[in-house]
């Protein structure tokens, strides 16, 4: 047990340069930019008194060492700025769309896994055969269709000719609901935002699944469970679909990234009151504190997952534990 | 200088491996690949159409009020008009041509940087490699597309900065790929005996193992392609585009207001957008399937 805590603390050791490095990025973005720093800091809208009193707590008249020493302590200490537009402050702002960003990435995430294993293996059994080239092509088309062109069309389709679904929100407004119901709805507006956010990992979990199984099955030792006797079912999954999950795991610890990116897309559609539309309305409105503490926030959760993903495969595999 | 290098491998093969006869392999293999083919028409239609679009097209694209508002598709306007009374045909097709630009621009730079990068860094090793890598991590763990996007919106969303902040994001998955075959291709003969030749570094890294480590930048390029245009048509979406050309995705986010009124004003831009990353993903799967052979029964 002790070599897991060992690979516990190195990991975490070695993630804590990167958040230095997300945070120096978005320093030298606020810096390099042209005009003046406080225009990035604070947005079109300061007041000139508002100026000079930033420019005095940020210590622009410093020089630049001691400004980046500054900034590296405010971040730290969870001050993101100040959202002069919103008159609230940008970790507020964030943790408030938290909630709602996490249950839309979560449930496209748990979607893309299920359908997308399913279809990797399903046509992974038989090669080149209908429902391979069935599967195959769902992938390929979901690889190729931009997020959001999808969400415009499933909302015109689905919502706003057939009604089926609601067009956007989290819940419906003007009605007060509760338990169960509370729920029903939300589950009622998620389901095309989930589904337009989850199609493109779908896809490639897909693709990746069959490329996977088919390389583990041509192996030896699955010609020895076959010959064994074993049942096919048994093969597959005992066998062949274990041993095939390991890239699929690498992808979806690698993907957080990018379904961070795609729900940005996905909550700008459907109007989702996540960390996507505090983004689409910040861009709008040249929100800059709002837009470069998501993106640090966003970093920061990324680096995390992806640490936990690799301590979760050192628990896993022993063989990367020394690594 | 090449005149006087040893028979190697590569070299005795001579004529057999001219470019001309690798051209006419691959494409005997290529013409084969049915999925391959389709991708390949329809890049090639997607192409033609940008080339062709002045001609092709009767109403100024941007221009307000070439029809009324929100003229569904008919013959004068076979995609129909936006808010403005903006021809959404003429705007697709000439659309076509900012993607492409942006594609193969950003992906070019890309490229560039990543070949120089995964080169200096698979032939040198030790702390260069060490050092570069570092980097290429940070941008491979980092949300790129949120970087991007910052980056346009801080610095102007002008149509350099966006194939700027697209190059700067991507170059670290070439540069992984490139550096990956530098390393076991520098262990190879020939380059060993260029190396007591007395070739210098850049010489060998350029001359001597690029041409024969090129194949999966290649492959990988035109998937970056895609990308591009994809990331493009995302940062504009989402109002960090170039309004002064016509984009598919500044078409899509107009669009995102009135999709209750007016589908047709997301349906085509989307449509043709879909089309040219499907033709892209085809062609790229093709190369793929003959450059790594070993990959096609999967």
């Amino acid at each position: 047990m002790s070599s897991v805590f060992r690979l516990i603390a190195r990991r975490t050791v070695q993630a804590i340069p990167l958040i230095f490095i997300v945070i120096t990025i978005n320093f030298a973005i606020i810096h390099m930019a042209p005009g003046d720093p406080t225009y990035i800091l604070l947005g079109e809208a300061a007041t000139k008194e508002y100026v000079e009193a930033m420019r005095a707590r940020f210590g622009l008249d410093k020089p630049l060492y001691l400004r980046y020493f500054i900034y590296v302590s405010n971040v730290i200490q969870g001050d993101l700025g100040y959202s002069l537009l919103r008159a609230q402050f940008v970790s507020s702002l964030i943790v408030e769309r938290l909630p709602a960003t996490l249950l839309l990435i979560f449930t496209a995430m748990c979607i893309s896994v299920l359908v997308g294993i399913f279809l990797g293996v399903t046509a992974s059994k038989r090669p080149y055969s209908l429902r391979d080239n069935l599967a195959t092509g769902v992938a390929l088309f979901g690889v190729s269709t931009p997020t959001f062109w999808l969400g415009q069309m499933l909302l015109i389709a689905l919502a706003i000719y057939a009604g089926v679904f609601p067009a956007s929100g989290l819940v419906t407004l003007r009605i007060e609901l509760a338990g169960l119901d509370y729920v029903l709805d939300v589950l009622h507006h998620l389901v095309l935002p989930a589904i337009t956010l989850a199609a493109f990992h779908l896809a490639f979990i897909t693709r990746l699944t069959r490329a996977s199984m088919l390389e583990v099955l041509g192996q030896d030792f699955i010609i020895t469970a076959r010959s064994k006797g074993l049942d096919e079912r048994a093969v597959t999954y005992r066998h062949g679909l274990r041993n095939a999950l390991l890239p699929v795991t690498t992808y979806v610890g690698l993907s957080i990234g990018l379904l961070f990116a795609g729900a940005i897309l996905t909550e700008s559609v459907f109007g989702w009151p996540g960390m996507g539309t505090l983004l689409f309305d910040s861009l709008r409105l040249r929100d800059y504190p709002v837009l470069m503490g998501v993106f640090i926030f966003v970093s920061v959760m990324v680096i995390v997952s992806n640490l936990i993903v690799d301590i979760l495969y050192g628990v896993l595999d022993p063989r990367i534990r020394s690594r | 200088m090449a005149q006087e290098k040893p028979a190697t491998t590569e070299r005795r093969e001579g004529k057999r491996n001219s470019v001309v006869s690798r051209v006419g392999r691959f494409w005997r293999q290529y013409r084969k690949n049915r999925a391959a083919m389709v991708g390949l028409f329809l890049l090639v239609g997607v192409c033609v159409v940008a080339l062709a679009a002045p001609i092709i097209t009767w109403h100024p694209p941007l221009k307000s009020a070439v029809g009324g508002a929100f003229v569904p598709p008919t013959a004068g306007y076979p995609f129909g008009t936006d808010d403005l009374g903006r021809d959404i045909y003429s705007n697709v097709i000439f659309g076509a041509r900012t993607s492409l630009m942006v594609g193969l621009l950003a992906a070019g730079m890309s490229a560039l940087i990543g070949i120089f990068v995964g080169a200096t860094s698979g032939y040198y090793g030790g702390k260069i490699d060490d050092l570069l890598m570092r980097t290429c991590e940070v941008f491979l763990v980092l949300p790129t597309f949120l970087l991007a996007l910052i980056i346009v919106a801080v610095f102007g969303t002008s149509m350099n900065n966006i194939i700027l902040a697209i190059a700067i994001v991507s170059w670290p998955r070439t540069a992984r790929l490139l550096r990956a075959e530098f390393l076991s291709i520098k262990e190879r003969e020939f380059v060993e005996a260029a190396r007591v030749l007395g070739s210098k570094p850049l010489d060998i890294m350029f001359s001597e193992i690029l041409p024969n480590a090129i194949f999966p930048v290649i492959v990988n390029a035109s998937l970056e392609v895609a990308t591009a245009i994809l990331t493009e048509a995302g940062l504009s979406f989402l109002g960090a585009g170039d309004p002064s050309v016509p984009s598919w995705g500044i078409m899509l986010n107009n669009a995102q207001n009135y999709l209750r009124v007016a589908w047709w004003m997301a349906a085509f831009p989307g449509a043709v957008l879909f089309l040219t990353c499907l033709s892209l993903n085809l062609v790229g799967d093709g190369l793929n399937d003959y450059f790594n052979p070993r990959l096609k029964e999967r």
